[in-house]
Order: C-alpha cells, then structure tokens, then sequence
C-alpha cells in the first residue's frame, strides 16, 4: 500500500487489488462514523462504446443513471432492508462522468462494506423491475424541470453544446427512460462496473490494513468482459448551438446564466492547475471582497446567490457565471464590460496572495467533511490528478496566469447566455 | 462529544465542547424571542443589514477581505424558525490556528472580527446605515417573494399557513411582505438593540483552547439589562378535518398531509412519537418510500417528518396529479397501520438503529453537533447524545402505537398544475 500525505498532515492509503480495483483508505481517528464509496467510471456522457472485438452499442439517454436506480433491486428483500439491519444508511448518485454507491454508519462498517461490495456486483434486472422503476424516474425528471436553477443550468448547456452528450440531462428524458430495456441495462452494467474501472474509498476511524484484506477478501471474482472500452464522442465543433436562449417559468424574478465553452485540453495535474487558477479569476468577480462585485450588488444588479464555477473533464470544460436578477440584459453589458476590463488590470500581489490564502484555509477545512474527501479521492483518481499537489500548485499560480484567464480562455465568440424569465 | 455550560452574565449561557477532531474552530450564538407578527419581519431584516458591516469594516469587501486574510473564516447570519420561537443564528468558523503559520494572533483577530459584526454594526444617529437599511429591505423583499420559486417549500410554506392559521406558526420565519413595507430604520434598530441586550443569547463553541476563546468573549459581551421572558412553547391539540387545493405552473403535483401529533419535546412520549414517524416516512425502509414509491411506482421522493416543539407530523410527496386520490389512499392506508401495530419487530429495530445512526453520527460535524441542541435550548431541556440514543433504544412497540393513535389529520394540501385545480377547497 502507498501512503500519500495530504495537506492537512493526515495520510491517504491507496492499493490496488489484482482485479483491478483501486481502492483508498483516509483513516479518521476519534470520528464515529465510517463512510465508503464504491464508484464507475461511467456517467451520463458515455452513451456510444465499444468493447474489444464487438461492434459500437448506443444507447439511449438517462441510462447510467437508471442502472444506478436499478442495482438496488435484489431477487429476494431488499438491499435498503439489509442496510437498515445494520442501522446503516444507503444512497447512490450520478454524474456525467461517475456513478457512485455509498454508505454511512456509525455501527458494523465491516458488515456494511461487505454489503455495499456485494449489492454493486449483484445486479437483478427482470422486464417487470424495470418498467416499474419508469414512473419513479419520470417523477424524479418532473421534480427536476419544476425546478428553476436546474432548467436555467440545463438550457445553458444545451445552449454551450450542439453534440456533446453532457448537453443533455444526466437523467435524460421522460421519453427517453420510457425506451431503455433490460438487455441494454445489462450490456452497461457489464461494460463499465468491471473492477479495473471502478474505485473504492474508505473514511472513518479504521485501520487501512483491515480495510484493504476485508475488500479483497469479499471483493468477488468478474467472470465477464475485462478489457479496454472505446468510448465514443461525437466531435464537438468550436461554436457555440445558440449564443442566446431565453424561457419562462412562475418565478418571483429572472435567472441568468452566462457560460463560455473551452476546449478540454487539461489533463491530470494540470486540470488542477487550471481549476485553482480559475478559482482565483472567478473571484476577482463574484467574491465578497471584489470590488466589481460590490458595485454590481449597489446598482442591485445581483443577489446573494451570484457565483461563477468551472467544470472540467477530458471530454468537456466550460465556464459559468450568474444569478437571479431583476434585469438581465444590464447585468450582461455590466459582465463584459468588467471581463473586459480585467484583461488590462493588473492583479495585484497582496489580492492574490490573499485569494490564495483563502482557497487554502477552505481546502484544509474540506477534510472535515469525509464524504466530500472521499469522493473528491476518487473523482481525482479517474481523472489522474494527484490529489497531494494541490499546495505546491497553489502556489505556484502567477498573476499573468489569471489575467490569461480574460484575455485567451473567455472567448466571447464561444459564449452562451440561458434566461429563465418570469412568466406572465 | 457533550458541552459543558457556563453562564457569562445574565441571560448569557456559554456552551463549550473542546475536542481536536476537527480542523475547524466553530462558533454559533443564538439569539431566541417569541414568534409574532409584529417583529418577525424586522428579526429577519436584522441579519441582512448586520452582514453590510460593521463599525470597524464599515463594508461588505472590508470584511471579506477580513475573511480571506483570515485562510477562509466563515462568517453567517440567518434566522431559524423553531416551534413558536424565532431565533437569530450568527455562525462563525475558522481553521483551526494550530494547522496554520504565523496563526495564534488569527483567533483573537477573528473573533473580534465576528463580534463586531454581530454587536457592534455600522451605525449613524441612532439607526442602521441607511443605504445597507433600504438595499437590505429590497433583498428580502425579492427573499419573501422567491419562496415561490421552490415549490417543495413554496408548497411547505402555504401548508402550514392555511393549517396553522391563527396560530403564530403561521408566521413564515423572515415575516411577510405587508409587514415588511411597513418597516423603518428607527424602529428596526431599536428591534435590534433590544435582542442584543435583552434576549436569551447562547454561544456555543467547537474546537481546540477553548478557555482562551471562553475568556475573550467574556471581555467582549458588553453590559446587559434584564433577561426578558419568553412564553413557553405551546401546541395545538385541536384538529379540524381541512382540504386544500392550489394551482401554478408545475410539472409535477405537491401533496402534503398534516397531523397535530398531541405530545412535544417535553412529554413523556416523544422519543416514541419519534420513532413512529422513523417507521412510517424517515428512511427507505419506512412504510411510506416501499408502499408509495417502490411498490405503487407513485413518487420519486415520500417521507414524514415530525415539528417536536409545536407537535406536527407532515408527511409530503410530488406526485402526479392524476394520482392523488391513489396516493392519498395508500398515504392514509399506512399510518392506520401503524395505528393498528402492523409493523413488524424488524420495522421497529431497523428504525431505532437508524435514528441512533443518525444521532451518533452527529458528533462528526461540528455544525450538526451544536445544531441539535437548539430544541433543548428552546424548551430548557438540554439531552445529551447519549441520554437521546438510551430513550430511543426504550421505546418498545406498544408505545409506538399510542403515539400514533393520538396522531390526528388536520390539513391535506396540494399543489397542482393550473388548470387542473378547480374549486376544490373546504372541509370534507
């Protein structure tokens, strides 16, 4: 087993098992709980693939995540059931990228782990489970469009996209979950949740040599295809599908939204890299201490709810920034015209010393949360970046970095703005 | 995991747990007055004015500027609804001095920081900067207004407006608009001044050299006046039979059922009504997630939850529309049964070890471990995490089923597609 150190001055254990399972160990000494992930590499956007020696399966949207719904369904009781027994609680989530299984219990981790292990690789699909969990998922879909930050969100992204799947909603469509079949689900299953493209983090107070046998112990045998698989991605073209889109919804006041389309040329550590600094550009603009945020918060041009991310993964990487706001079209012109400026202003070393000093303090105060620790060990992992690196980087960041930032990466020809107005 | 209590003063309660599991200090003070139509607007108005600044970072960027030199401290403000109280939350975290450089100076400085925010606002001839006073009361203007755009709690919010009516628990948790156009500067600091100095305050604290933090706040709380006293938190027992049925733009339908469930945190049944609620609607186990979604393929989310100081149990799930009168019937169809004591040991078990779970695993977050305490602050009862988890593992299945036979629907609420929704409100 390795051990990384990590800034707090706690270790990482990481191994891999001969199956091909990576799995970590972030002990927690004096915390009661112990929380484990299991998790694919496979999310939303792979809907194209092909394993060695067979021919390219498409399939339809929404999938991913109907699996993740799916591997809770167990010929006999029920695996919330057997969690429940142990007093341990049991969730499961998707993302573009990753779908993840985890529990949390204060009680019985060794049992639990055994469980979660077991259920991931057990998979019960019958015509009749799976045209039940339709109507469960179309509600889930409902609840979804009901609400107004994700719409808002959903339309930039298909406003950013014109062929990437990450366009689409990671539970895809009312119409498209009504087509998936149980043959396709298992075709998923058998592809991605192999253990060589599968992860396993572990936080709590237990001891990483315990934690490593009980997993390769109970870790079972994959009697099905294990190789490489060829994920497919139509080719997105540089310009945006539509550079404005506008809807209505019964709010109380308008969203806006305004996202840039990069392309997703970082890898590994410099995914990180470009994260941190673009943490720090972001900053300059929605941060409590900006000035350019203080001005657009007088005109009452933005609310408390103004922030700005980034997203970055091999197949994409875009930006957003935005809020709910009584006029949007002002606040644009107000957004390019900072943008704008921030490519002549200099950053100046105290501002960014100082920005800096507070994305660490927030990383540190980040360990405090395990799950968030776990899964971000694990998203890290699949994307190769070297979770330990993130002081040195830190530091590292210049000013002429983060004015780039506006001058070369915020391509307003490759910009897309989403509007949810209020209706009637 | 538990707190010991000091008091710094009159109506000053300090609760301190000193513990080196986190890499975070933490501190929460709360301030708590009864919840009335006359000053819950100008309460919840309160927190958005004293985050503009402060005498000494008289702006929003001096104190974030503060924060960030600060390796990130967390400074916030809110107000929480709690039974019939209301109460003013400030919140403050740091990472803990002994994982930084150059830090231990940091933890006098933050504090004070944080204090000055708190007690010691921007102020000019007796009242509140007027610009942070008329562009705060805009925001939560827009704040009130924008309940509407989430409609589990938009549908929440006008639930217990139509079945509490009369009743001070109506009164949402930042006021409502009328009273809000109404407000003045004058007044609102004049509000304010009093919470300050009059109020029950209890600062609770997280984290590692406690007694240096202790001492500091103690030099900072200025003089106060007579503790003022508060009503005791009371419920309703009186159930009336009530529909309700209300239209807007939705995709999917919101269903809400209320119970008065006749016990509080101060009665003998609570722990029981607790675990009754556990086994009917609290986990994917429960009755209501494996009858109404699993099996009748109804509701992506269904659960139950129980308001222990005013004594409701709500029970809520998006559905659709054209399945309501299904999913109200097997919705109704559980709680009989739990009424009947048709649940099984293994329902029972299960329930008990989850909601220890969930206890037990407070310890873990800072943030959840002085949260907890809130009811008990309310009602004058504090419970630690071990005498809660002993009265949950007592509760046995008789027990349940008298908490649940004194559970009595008041209110059923829907909100609908518009156009769906006809005149379909009154008693039935």
């Amino acid at each position: 087993m390795e051990q990384i150190k990590l800034p707090t001055g706690e270790k990482l254990w990481q191994s891999q098992l001969p199956n091909g399972l990576s799995v970590f160990v972030l002990p927690k000494p004096g915390f009661r709980r112990t929380y484990a992930v299991i998790s694919t590499h496979y999310g939303s956007i792979d809907s194209q693939f092909r394993r060695e020696g067979e021919q390219v399966l498409s399939v339809p949207p929404g999938i991913a995540h109907f699996l993740e719904h799916k591997l809770f369904e167990e010929e006999e009781g029920s695996v919330f059931d057997r969690f429940a027994d142990l007093g341990a609680s049991v969730n499961a989530f998707t993302s573009s990228t990753q779908t993840s299984y985890l529990f949390s219990t204060t009680e019985n981790w060794q049992e639990a782990l055994i469980q979660l292990i077991e259920f991931v690789n057990k998979p019960y699909l019958t015509d009749e489970n799976v045209e039940k969990e339709k109507g469960i998922i179309e509600q889930e879909l409902r609840m979804y469009a009901d609400h107004p930050q994700r719409r808002v969100y959903s339309a930039l992204l298909e406003g950013l996209y014109q062929r990437n799947p990450i366009r689409l909603d990671i539970g895809g469509t009312v119409e498209s979950v009504r087509e998936i079949t149980k043959e396709q689900l298992y075709d998923c299953y058998y592809t991605f949740y192999q253990p060589g493209n599968m992860a396993l983090a572990i936080a709590g107070d237990v001891e990483p040599k315990e934690a490593h046998s009980l997993i390769a112990e109970h870790y079972p045998e994959w009697s099905h295809y294990s190789g490489p698989v060829e994920r497919f991605f139509p080719t997105e073209p540089k310009e945006v599908a539509k550079d404005w889109s506008e809807e209505e919804m019964a709010i109380s006041r308008p969203q806006y939204l305004l996202g840039f389309k990069h392309d997703p040329i970082w890898r590994g550590e410099e995914i990180l890299r470009q994260q941190l600094i673009m943490a720090i550009a972001w900053r300059l603009i929605t941060a409590r201490s900006s000035q350019h945020f203080n001005e657009l918060y007088d005109k009452e041009l933005v609310s408390d709810s103004f922030g700005a991310s980034f997203s970055c993964h091999p197949q994409f990487a875009y930006s957003v920034i935005g809020t709910d706001t009584d006029d949007p079209e002002r606040l644009h012109d107000e957004l390019t015209r900072i943008i704008h400026e921030l490519r002549r202003e200099k950053l100046c070393p105290t501002e960014l010393d100082r920005l800096k000093r507070s994305l660490y303090g927030g990383h540190l105060a980040s360990y405090d949360s395990f799950e968030y620790a776990a899964n971000r060990v694990i998203s890290n992992h699949f994307n190769q970046i070297p979770s330990a690196r993130f002081l040195p980087l830190l530091s590292s960041i210049t000013a002429e970095q983060v004015t780039a930032v506006f001058t070369d990466l915020l391509d307003w020809n490759r910009s897309s703005v989403s509007i949810l107005r209020v209706k009637g | 995991m538990n707190f010991v209590q000091c008091n710094l003063g009159a109506g000053v309660r300090l609760h301190l747990c000193e513990t080196d599991k986190f890499k975070s200090l933490t501190c929460k003070m709360f301030i708590q007055q009864d919840l009335n139509e006359e000053h819950a607007t100008s309460t919840a108005l309160i927190p958005l004015v004293l985050q503009r600044g402060s005498r000494q970072f008289p702006s929003v960027a001096q104190i974030a500027r503060e924060l960030e030199y600060l390796y990130a401290a967390s400074l916030g403000m809110d107000v929480l609804k709690l039974g019939e109280r209301q109460i003013l939350e400030f919140h403050f975290q740091m990472v803990d001095p002994s994982l930084l450089p150059d830090s231990e100076e940091h933890l006098e400085r933050g504090l004070r920081t944080f204090w000055g925010i708190a007690a010691d606002p921007a102020v000019e001839n007796g009242r509140f900067n007027e610009t942070f006073f008329s562009q705060e009361k805009a925001n939560l203007r827009r704040e009130l207004e924008g309940i509407l755009n989430n409609k589990h709690a938009y549908a929440m919010t006008r639930f217990v407006q139509l079945m509490c009516a009369g009743e001070p628990f109506a009164i949402h948790k930042y006021g409502d608009l009328q009273s809000l156009a109404k407000l003045e500067n004058e007044g609102v600091y004049r509000h304010y001044q009093s919470l300050i100095r009059s109020y029950p305050l209890d600062i609770f604290l997280v984290g590692t050299n406690l007694d240096v933090i202790a001492n500091l706040l103690a030099q900072l709380i200025s003089e106060r006046e007579q503790v003022v006293d508060l009503s005791l938190p009371k419920g309703v027992d009186v159930a009336k039979l009530r529909y309700f049925c209300e239209g807007t733009d939705v995709q999917q339908s919101i269903l809400v059922l209320g119970y008065r469930t006749n016990r509080t945190y101060l009665d003998d049944g609570y722990y029981p009504l607790l675990v009754a609620n556990g086994i009917l609607g609290e986990f994917p186990h429960s009755k209501l997630f494996v009858n109404v979604r699993e099996k009748a393929s109804l509701a992506y989310y269904v659960g139950s939850n129980v308001e222990g100081s005013k004594g409701l149990l709500t029970i809520s799930a998006g559905i659709d529309w054209r399945e309501r009168e299904q999913a109200l019937a097997i919705i109704k169809q559980q709680v009989e049964q739990l009424r009947q004591g048709d649940f099984s040991q293994a329902e029972l078990e299960q329930t008990k070890v989850g909601m220890i779970n969930s206890m037990i695993s407070m310890a873990d977050n800072p943030s959840s471990l002085i949260v907890r305490n809130l009811m008990g602050v309310v009602h004058g009862d504090l419970r630690s995490i071990d005498t809660v988890v002993e009265q949950i593992r007592a509760v046995e299945q008789r027990d349940v089923v008298e908490a649940a036979e004194q559970l009595v629907l008041d209110t059923t609420y829907i909100l609908g597609p518009q156009g769906e929704v006809g005149g379909t409100n009154g008693t039935n």
